[in-house]
């Protein structure tokens, strides 16, 4: 029983952590058709903003937390400021690939700069819970439960400003056809700016959630961002509710194969299932087939 | 600004090599004047082992000014070159060196560690007849080096291979039940190593001496490299609980989350980890949790009186939470390196395979006592001999250090070789 709660506390606590940092990345592959390789140094960015609102200035830890997420989203306003945007109007059918590649090259620009602000050495995350509770003889910390729950209030917010606002019909719109949403009269160009600030916050929030777990060093968006990046494509790219799923499905496998099998096996169980669900269905678990003149 | 006059007064670590060096460089013209010797280090100055990297150039920066301080080697300065070798592997960090001897014409590289290479780096040195320093920590340096020895005459690990580690923790062990410091439940311990060839080689080493030293091991896990949720690790623990949990994964975020895990449900062991714990942030991380932790390096600033000055100069220059531990390691060998090139008549050049030669036989003959301990170099594998798994004379070892965190306002205390320590084990407050 107590093998069971363990298992399960640290699926869930992982599934939380990949379902927000995947859920970040699909929306702007859903509604933009852009996979934002800096994605990971945004969730980086947002930890530490915490540790400097918090630490070094001496503020409130939700304060912090608010920063994290402000910073991100400005990092994602400067993101489409400063490179997006030129590439939607210079780089035409090639657009997917060059804004791979230019936020690769961000991505090693913002590692870079947090680690000569910064320096290398770890450095302690002030949010974090202490304390644990009992099930029986299992000893669940606080501090997953907590990570549960600001994640899953996290993407019911999102889900609710997607699905019931303004800014978020017309993100759905741009989403769903581009051209017709411009014929609609919707500002496509500023639904962008908002989904990559929107996208900017969710990563900054989830950086300060994963860091609390990981500790704040340069590189620790870097596995939360792969195991996103499977996560979207075996949900189907751009599928918001089917990359949760699958974010918590995994990592509970991921989570039971460590234990059954050893904890060096996790990874590679993962990636052969990601192989397996690819061959029977190209598209994703969740994703519908599209169709591209070439 | 430093002097000659102030070095020498305060420091006390490199007291006899600044005299040696002085002694030496006093009939050659000054410093300031003369060409300047290049000096190469493939450091991961970004990526994942950034931390270590940069203490790695402090080490050598520090090195580098005091021994300008005294007239460079033989009347030329020394001058440091960096490429960054991020996240490292074969290829990366053999263009790296390649590219300090290319452009710069460094005679000398001195390397902390770069892993993934394969010790590719000894085939670039021996290639261009440049001499090696590294603290990779490696068997394979040693395996490589026995496969022709005329080839990789140049290339020398500055601290014993991660081998070593094994034999060493279990004859600690052992020596903790023998003294009655410690009376284990069982003879079980689980050993949890990361995927990388460092961790593995060292928990192998325990496996395959554990019979030998009177133990069994109960768990044998191997997590992905970087780690940071235990909860399928500690459970597997939980089930058979050990006498000794042995983690062999060295990144001290990692580690401090295993103990923050571990604490809220410990077992009764003794938890021992590698490297990671010398690291300010293991204890800035882990905060009470760590307290009692014991963990062992082949290769560390020891803290005695003749590394204060040392110690000093180096918090000094490079701010309070600076690792010295890690620093040390390129101090002590850019040190080394430059008595033995002053013996041998001068640094030499690249492609000059008899200077080359002449340096590394001087590298060979110098017994050098650094702040990490005695530096001597084993013919067999051209890695320092560690004391006291190889050698039972501590004058002729770099000593396996082991240490405790005992007060978390203070530095970890070092528990053995009886020859160095400064106090003994206590029970950790989980067990007690």
């Amino acid at each position: 029983m107590d093998i069971l709660i363990a298992i399960i506390t640290t699926g869930l606590t992982n599934g939380a952590l990949y379902a927000l940092a995947t859920i970040g990345l699909s929306l702007v592959w859903g509604s933009m058709g852009m996979l934002n390789m800096a994605h990971g140094a945004l969730l980086a960015l947002g930890g530490y903003a915490v540790f400097s609102v918090a630490t070094t200035l001496g503020l409130p830890v939700w304060l912090a937390v608010l920063a994290a997420a402000g910073a991100g989203a400005l990092a994602g306003v400067i993101l489409y400021i400063c490179v997006v945007r030129s590439l939607i109007r210079t780089a035409g059918k090639n657009f997917e690939t060059s804004v791979m590649i230019a936020t690769v090259g961000i991505s090693i620009s913002l590692q870079n700069a947090l680690l000569q602000v910064y320096g290398g050495q770890p450095l302690k995350q002030p949010f974090g819970v202490s304390g644990a509770f009992r099930i029986g003889d299992s000893v669940v910390p606080w501090l997953n439960v907590v990570i549960i729950l600001v994640s899953v209030v996290v993407m019911l917010g999102l889900a609710l400003l997607i699905s019931r606002t303004r800014m978020g019909r017309a993100i759905r719109a741009t989403a769903q056809n581009r051209e017709a949403a411009l014929l609609m009269g919707v500002a496509v160009e500023r639904t962008y700016l908002q989904v990559l600030a929107l996208s900017g916050a969710v990563a900054g929030i989830c950086g300060v959630l994963v860091s609390s777990v990981t500790q704040l060093s340069p590189t620790l968006g870097a596995d939360p961002m792969l195991k996103a990046f499977i996560m979207c494509v075996v949900a189907g790219l751009g599928n918001l509710p089917g990359a949760v799923a699958a974010a918590f499905g995994l990592a509970m496998i991921e989570a039971g194969v460590q234990f059954g099998m050893g904890a060096r096996w996790g990874f590679p169980v993962l990636l052969m299932l990601v192989i397996a669900i690819l061959i029977w269905r190209p598209n994703g678990l969740f994703g519908r087939a599209q169709i591209r003149r070439m | 600004m430093i002097n000659r006059r102030s070095l020498l007064r305060n420091s006390l670590a490199s007291g006899a090599g600044l005299s040696l060096l002085a002694g030496m460089n006093a009939s050659t013209a000054n410093a300031a004047d003369a060409e300047p010797i290049p000096i190469g280090a493939a450091l991961p100055m970004s990526g994942t082992a950034a931390a270590d990297g940069i203490e790695f150039k402090n080490g050598l920066d520090l090195a580098i000014e005091e021994i300008n301080a005294v007239g460079g080697i033989l009347g030329r300065p020394l001058e440091l070159h960096i490429e960054d070798t991020a996240e490292m592997g074969a290829d990366v960090v053999s263009q790296a060196m390649q590219r300090l001897i290319d452009r710069y014409g460094t005679p000398v590289i001195v390397n902390g560690y770069n892993y993934g290479t394969n010790m590719v780096e000894m085939d670039v040195a021996a290639d261009s007849d440049v001499i090696f320093i590294h603290y990779n920590t490696l068997i394979s340096h040693n395996n490589k080096f026995k496969e022709d020895p005329d080839r990789y005459y140049g290339s020398f690990q500055g601290d014993p291979p991660e081998y070593y580690y094994g034999p060493g923790l279990l004859s600690y062990l052992n020596g903790l039940i023998d003294s009655g410091q410690w009376e284990p439940a069982n003879r079980k311990i689980a050993l949890v190593a990361s995927s990388v060839e460092y961790s593995i080689v060292i928990a192998n080493a325990v496996r395959e001496f554990a019979d030998q030293y009177g133990w069994e091991i109960s768990l044998y896990e191997t997590v992905q490299f970087p780690t940071n949720q235990w909860g399928p690790t500690l459970a597997k623990i939980r089930q058979d609980e050990p006498a000794v949990i042995a983690v062999t994964h060295f990144l001290p975020q990692d580690l401090a989350a295993f103990m923050t895990q571990f604490i809220p449900q410990p077992t009764n062991s003794l938890v021992y980890m590698q490297y990671g714990p010398s690291l300010p942030a293991f204890k800035e991380i882990g905060g009470e949790s760590v307290k009692g932790v014991v963990y062992s390096t082949v290769v560390g600033c020891l803290p005695d009186d003749f590394s204060e000055g040392f110690r000093t100069a180096y918090r000094e220059k490079f701010g309070p939470t600076a690792a010295y531990l890690t620093g040390s390691q390129t101090y002590d060998g850019l040190w080394k390196w430059a008595l033995s090139a002053a013996i041998a008549g001068g640094a030499g050049e690249p492609y000059d395979g008899d200077q080359a030669r002449a340096v590394s036989a001087s590298m060979n003959r110098l017994i050098y006592r650094g702040v990490n301990g005695i530096c001597r170099f084993d013919p067999e594998g051209q890695s320092a001999y560690t004391f006291p798994a190889q050698t039972p004379d501590a004058s002729l070892g770099m000593p396996h250090q082991f240490l405790q965190h005992q007060d978390l306002t203070q530095d970890p205390v070092l528990v053995a070789p009886p020859a160095y320590a400064k106090g003994s084990f206590i029970l950790p407050p989980w067990m007690s």
